[in-house]
């Protein structure tokens, strides 16, 4: 009970910016699962470490929304897999996210630099 | 949406199970590309990608979609696991359920067989209602003659056909053993009106209804089976009835016995097959008033507006024949789920009660079931807060907590519906042999069924919604974070706990008072004096008027009759009659009483009977002036009369009555004694006029009556074989003690106080073990506390007190409200009760003092558990 409580409780804590981060990294080509992860590793200069707990409930949940497609393909190595490929709704909500997004950053940007500003 | 998620969900799963495969072999393929082993790079990314079966689980999730019908199975398979952990009370719980459904249906389903379906085999008999004349009355006599019958059906506007019948028994001849049935005589649009089509040949012409060419006979299914074998040629061929031969033209569909709630016809002929009743078909009062009528309205026509149409008729028919209906003629329509004619005016004055009474079980079963619920899931409040905190929100806790109940529900209702498909069957049980052909019995079918439906859905969300909504409420972090210490359970829900007792008492304690009441009536009824000897006669009716004697045979046979009888060895008193008293039956006629004025409206029926010399003299009814009939009483003599205390009083108040007159079918009787009221038809009856007439002058039917000095019963086969001495082929039947036809009159009396005693019973036992339950619960919540108390002085009997307190004041409450709700349904039984009124205060002192004393002893026991505890192993008790 309370390791799954543990991932449900990250998936809803990073359910805005995870799917944000979904449907970005699908920007640039359909992709699995395992390549989402390491994408966004790489991306993230290793910092951003998403559990496959949270991406898979996330990618599903994303693809009962509409906003990404699956279809089952090979993979360069040879390996079948499920690759997401994101839809013209998906990058409709992305867009939407990322706005959001932005605003976000500069709400908590006028709170935490404003002092700082008038101290200085 | 999905239907066939389940095969949907299969692949689904698959799928996820590849996917992830995926996942991981792409993950050590890479860690291999890097340089490592390839079992370090297998354990390795197994481990980082983290517990498969909870991915797989929290992915599923978020298909939900897979559609309601998987989520309702996933909740389903929950549900019925948390019951499994706990098989104690999920057993106690169906069963009682099942006990409380089971009452509900069992009395739905004789609502069923008798009140809605008043006629089997009919079509849609929400259209029909039967038609009363003149004032409403309880039981009445067949209100309409065939010419005024005629003229509401040819002039009316409002109805799709109207039908009569008039019914009783017959001989049937012919065959190697005389055998009686019922007969109807019936308009010629008889089936047409009822909707029913013949299984075999057809039904009647209209050009038949008064003279056939032959004379017909349409025969019912099950009359055609016994006694024709069910001969598939048998339309077109003669039988023999009351020794007339009759064509057979049709047979009737399996189950229809007749348009008289309650009573099966065997067969049918039309209203006049041998043409020998001209008299009655051709005049409009007296002996010719003799059909009982129905009619199918009109799509869209209400009932109100057909009986406005037909009270237009009826004036006009009054108005040109005035003589022929004094009295009151007014028009009354009634549904044939409450017709008056038949069975169904019993029914609906008893059984909607009955079910209100079970209603009030099933009520009681679930503050009971709900009250163990709440006890479980406060023991359950970790596992709702954790699903709490995994997000499911307070709906989808209540839907989870209500699921349970309708899961237990539902069991119950399967057993409940077992159970319901014998009880149904055991109402025939309280209608003892007669001699009506009475044919009353619960049906189990579809209705019944979709009844005990919404009866366990009904009591599912009741046990389940109520707790779980409670519960549901308690904030998740609190509860988390809740230790033994602090596990009080919560005010809330104690609150609640103490309503689910205080509502179980207060609705078992109107059970119990009705029950009582009602028990007192059947005692009263029962020890009532009917103003009749009843334990040492001896009745048996002898088919004459219905097995084809000529007038004078039956006449002779008659005498002959009483003659033998009388000195038989063991007889004290021989008489004959043609009515016996109490047996849900009387003959009622219009009667004029010389010089007196009726007041306007003012009924002027009168019931009467026809008995022999010495009759009261039998059944111990003093004449009180003039004198009994004498044999010089006969044909050939002046018609004459004995009258009650209350005809003499009503039409010769302050006179007397000897010598005065009355016209009855258009002939004078004159009075020539005054009987001692009794009673007629129940013994909390009102009275109504009564009058005797001589049986040698107008007796009809012959029921041979006989006082007897032992046990009548035994003088059964000597009385018989008297009778055959006369003439073997007499039939002879409903041979029984006086008493065992007087029980008719209590039949439902009897159905009552049964069935309020075993709800009532019911009751008590769940409010007892209810109150029980969470003082139990309560005390043994409390066990920390009280071992502290005891720890620092408190008393065995600080205790006792304690815990006594609390229960008894749970149970005042209950009393309190109870009583209140009491008072409020005995005013609906008040009429059903004899001899007591609905306030009685014994009845209602004893009933409190019981049910107090019996929660007292419930409080008792847990009070003296935790009395009797060690302080120390109490303390650390939790």
């Amino acid at each position: 009970m309370n390791e799954k409580e543990q991932y449900k409780n990250r998936v809803e804590l990073l359910q805005g910016t995870l799917d944000m981060l979904i449907l970005q990294t699908l920007q640039w080509g359909p992709q699995h699962g395992y390549g989402i992860v390491q994408a966004l590793r790489v991306q993230s200069g290793d910092v951003l470490q998403v559990e496959t707990g949270s991406l898979y409930p996330a990618l599903h949940r994303l693809e009962r929304q509409g906003w990404v497609q699956s279809e089952w393909k090979q993979s360069e190595s040879k390996q079948k897999a499920r690759y997401y490929r994101i839809t013209a709704k998906g990058k409709k909500q992305l867009a939407s996210d990322l706005d959001r997004w932005e605003q976000i950053v500069e709400a908590i940007g006028l709170v935490m630099y404003k002092p700082k500003e008038s101290a200085s | 949406m999905k239907w066939f998620p389940s095969f949907g969900s299969q692949r689904r799963n698959r799928e996820l199970q590849e996917e992830i495969d995926a996942h991981l072999q792409m993950a050590i393929a890479d860690r291999v590309a890097r340089g490592e082993a390839e079992e370090t790079a297998r354990h390795a990314a197994t481990q980082e990608f983290g517990n498969i079966a909870l991915v797989q689980d929290v992915t599923r999730q978020m298909w939900g979609g897979g559609g309601w019908f998987e989520q309702l199975g996933r909740d389903l398979r929950y549900a019925l696991r948390q019951l499994r952990k706990n098989p104690g009370f999920a057993i106690t719980a169906t069963a009682m359920l099942a006990v409380a459904i089971c009452a509900n249906s069992t009395v739905f389903s004789w609502i069923d067989g008798t009140m809605l379906r008043p006629i089997p085999g009919a079509r849609d008999t929400g259209d029909l209602v039967s038609l009363q004349r003149g004032e409403r009355n309880f039981s009445p006599t067949p209100p309409f003659s065939y010419l005024d019958y005629r003229d509401l059906r040819e002039q009316n506007h409002t109805f799709a056909g109207i039908l009569a019948y008039h019914h009783d028994w017959i001989t049937l001849t012919g065959g190697a053993q005389p055998e009686r049935a019922y007969i109807a005589n019936v308009s010629a649009n008889y089936f047409d009106v009822l909707g029913i089509k013949p299984m075999l040949g057809r039904f009647f012409l209209a050009e038949e209804e008064t003279k056939p060419a032959v004379p017909n006979v349409v025969l019912s299914y099950s009359l055609w089976k016994t006694r024709y074998a069910e001969d598939p040629a048998i339309v077109g061929k003669s039988i023999e009835i009351a020794r007339h031969p009759l064509t057979v033209i049709g047979v009737a569909p399996e189950g229809v016995v007749g348009a008289m709630p309650g009573l099966r016809d065997d067969l049918w002929v039309t209203l006049d097959p041998l043409g020998t009743d001209v008299w009655r078909m051709t005049h409009r009062s007296g002996g010719a008033v003799w059909l009982n009528v129905i009619g199918r309205l009109r799509p869209g026509v209400s009932r109100g507006q057909a009986a406005q149409d037909l009270d237009t008729v009826m004036h006009n028919i009054v108005a040109e024949y005035p003589d022929d209906h004094l009295g009151a003629n007014q028009i009354t329509l009634d549904p044939m789920w409450r017709s008056p004619f038949g069975a169904n005016g019993y029914m609906a004055a008893t059984l909607p009660i009955l079910l209100a009474f079970a209603a009030v079980v099933l009520l009681l079963t679930c503050a009971n079931v709900a009250t163990l619920t709440l006890v479980r899931f406060v023991s359950r409040r970790r596992e709702l807060a954790i699903r709490q905190s995994l997000g499911a929100n307070r709906i989808q806790l209540v839907w989870q907590m209500v699921l349970e109940g309708v899961v237990l529900s539902i069991v119950a209702g399967a057993v409940a519906l077992v159970l319901t498909s014998w009880t149904s069957k055991t109402f025939a049980w309280f209608f003892r042999a007669s001699s009506s052909p009475t044919t009353l019995n619960g049906s189990m079918d579809h209705n019944v069924v979709i009844g005990i439906a919404v009866f366990s859905l009904l009591a599912g969300m009741l046990c389940g919604a109520l707790p779980a909504w409670r519960s549901s409420h308690a904030p998740a972090i609190e509860v988390l974070k809740a230790e033994s210490a602090s596990i009080s359970c919560g005010s809330r829900n104690r609150k609640l706990l103490s309503g689910l007792v205080v509502a179980q008492i207060a609705l078992s304690l109107p059970l119990l008072l009705c029950s009582g009441l009602l028990l007192r009536t059947l005692r009263n009824l029962a020890g009532a004096n009917p103003g009749f000897e009843q334990d040492h006669i001896l009745t048996a009716t002898v088919g004459l008027n219905i097995a084809g004697y000529s007038d004078n045979e039956v006449q002779l046979i008659r005498h002959k009759i009483l003659d033998r009888v009388s000195v038989l060895p063991g007889v004290k008193v021989a008489s004959l009659t043609d009515w016996i008293p109490m047996t849900l039956g009387h003959k009622g006629e219009d009667a004029y009483p010389e010089g007196y004025v009726p007041h306007p409206h003012e009924s002027l029926q009168v019931y009467h009977a026809e008995v022999a010399p010495r009759y009261f003299e039998s059944l111990h009814i003093p004449i009180l002036e003039g004198r009994e009939f004498t044999p010089d009483d006969d044909e050939k003599a002046p018609r004459v009369l004995i009258v009650d205390q209350t005809a003499a009083r009503r039409y010769w108040p302050g006179q007397d009555p000897l010598g005065k007159n009355l016209r009855i079918w258009g002939r004078i009787f004159t009075v020539v004694g005054v009987a001692r009221n009794s009673t007629h038809m129940f013994v909390n009856e009102s009275p109504e006029p009564m009058v005797y007439m001589s049986f040698f002058q107008e007796g009809y039917e012959t029921i041979v009556q006989v006082e007897t000095e032992g046990n009548p019963f035994d003088l059964a086969p000597a009385a018989e074989n008297a009778i055959h001495e006369i003439d073997t082929r007499l039939p002879v039947f409903d041979v029984r003690p006086m008493r065992e036809s007087t029980q008719l009159a209590s039949s439902f009396a009897v159905i009552q106080s049964t069935l309020a005693g075993m709800f009532a019973l019911i009751g008590l036992v769940l409010a007892v073990t209810g109150i029980y339950g969470v003082v139990a619960y309560r005390t043994q919540m409390r066990t920390h506390e009280i071992g502290v108390r005891m720890a620092v002085g408190a008393s065995r009997v600080d205790v006792l007190r304690l815990v006594l307190s609390q229960g008894l004041w749970l149970t005042g409450m209950g009393l309190a409200l109870g009583l209140a709700f009491a008072l409020g349904l005995t005013r609906v039984i008040a009429r059903l009760l004899y001899g007591i009124g609905a306030n009685d205060p014994v009845t209602m002192v004893s009933v409190v003092t019981l049910l107090g004393a019996m929660s007292l002893l419930a409080c008792y026991f847990p009070a003296h558990r935790a009395m009797h505890r060690n302080p120390v192993t109490a303390i650390r008790e939790l």
